[in-house]
């Protein structure tokens, strides 16, 4: 894993028992988890078991640390590549343990954060519809003709938004053959 | 359902009498071609020539008949009844039932033009789709994360738009059962019951 020199410096100072004691190590771990996977939760900064550390330092160890858990599930390091890169910040195996096992735990969540952050087409999420039967309009009589109203809702960045279009049933059940396909095709690759 | 012919209209339409039938059934097919394909008032010119009348009737004659058939078309007036509305122009036998034809002859393709001249949303034209399983990306590498891509092209008036859009292999389930449960819903009873008695 390949850390710049101001994350290993931020490292080596989180690791170091003068700056930060076990019990301090401890808590300020959790909150590095916290402020990644909660986003309104406390920060370290004015924590009143962190309030004897310089608050510069703590803030350059809570960048070092977030950088580093970031880049350790970015490219999914195992137990040794992690093991051996706090080592290398001259981290105590106890340290190295504790930030381990916080990591396993909060994995998925750190994925799910880092899978979010992607460029994408707009996601479909739901869809409504809304069945008619029109009866007449300005310019002709007698249509008699039943009708779909389909809502798509898409989400994109945070933002959702729809896309509403009308289809008459035949094609509302091409539509759905359609999607039947690519729904089959998806079951089979997922066996093969 | 009789058609309301207006005094105007009846006098415009009058000119056809005094025509031979083979010059009505020719101002028919070009009162057809114009609703099919917009108007061209050369041609009035060049016909009121060679009839040595004036252009203005010729024009009155030909918008008479596209008037007449248009309406016919729109309220979806029977045979029966459209005979019953041409007889008080006081035509000829021959000339009722040449119109008659034209009209017949016509109304589907005229109703489908008019169909096209409806308020509407834009409608669904095609469905494509292609799956992709998401492998890296710049933010975490070393993802299994299957997708269905779907460009769905709408047809909104004269052109064509497509939208990319993406879901999950679980949103696509789910997307299918709804729209599955939209096309149930045409054959339930309530439905059934609308449709058999709006008619």
């Amino acid at each position: 894993m390949e850390l710049s020199e101001s994350v290993m410096k931020g490292l080596q100072t989180l690791a170091d028992p003068n700056v930060f004691d076990l019990k301090s190590y401890t808590i300020f771990t959790e909150l590095v988890f916290d402020s990644l996977v909660s986003p309104r939760c406390e920060s370290v900064l004015g924590h009143p078991e962190l309030k004897y550390i310089d608050q510069t330092t703590l803030k350059h160890c809570h960048t070092a640390a977030t950088t580093f858990i970031l880049e350790g599930v970015k490219q999914n390091a195992d137990k040794s590549t992690i093991s051996s890169c706090l080592e290398d910040a001259r981290f105590q195996i106890e340290r190295v343990d504790l930030l381990y096992t916080s990591l396993q735990k909060n994995k998925t969540n750190l994925e799910y954060l880092l899978s979010s952050i992607d460029t994408c087409p707009p996601h479909i999420t739901d869809a409504a519809w809304r069945l008619e039967y029109c009866i007449k309009n300005s310019h002709l009589h007698k249509v008699n003709q039943p009708s779909y109203l389909i809502s798509l809702n898409t989400e994109r960045g945070g933002a959702s938004s729809e896309i509403n279009f009308s289809c008459t049933m035949e094609q509302l059940q091409d539509l759905v053959g359609k999607m039947k396909d690519a729904a089959k095709s998806l079951e089979r690759a997922s066996q093969s | 359902m009789l058609l309301v012919l207006s005094e105007e209209h009846k006098e415009h339409l009058g000119f056809l009498s005094e025509v031979d039938s083979a010059v009505v059934g020719e101002f028919g097919r070009i009162a057809v071609e114009f609703l099919k394909k917009g108007s061209n008032p050369k041609i009035f010119e060049g016909a009121a020539r060679k009839l040595s009348v004036p252009a203005e009737s010729v024009q009155h004659g030909v918008e008479g008949l596209m008037y007449l058939l248009t309406e016919s078309a729109k309220l979806m007036v029977s045979e029966g009844d459209f005979q019953d509305s041409v007889l008080v122009l006081g035509f000829s036998e021959e000339l009722n039932q040449l119109l008659l034809q034209l009209y017949l002859e016509n109304r589907k393709e005229i109703r489908q033009i008019l169909g096209k001249l409806a308020p509407s949303l834009p409608h669904y034209h095609n469905l494509e789709w292609r799956l992709d399983v998401q492998l890296s990306s710049r933010a975490l590498r070393q993802q299994l994360k299957p997708s269905v891509t779907l460009k769905l092209v709408l047809e909104d008036g004269p052109s064509l738009r497509a939208r990319v859009l993406q879901t999950d292999p679980s949103t696509l389930q789910h997307l299918i059962q709804e729209l599955e449960r939209a096309l149930a819903e045409l054959k339930s009873s309530h439905c059934r019951r609308v449709l058999r008695n709006i008619k």
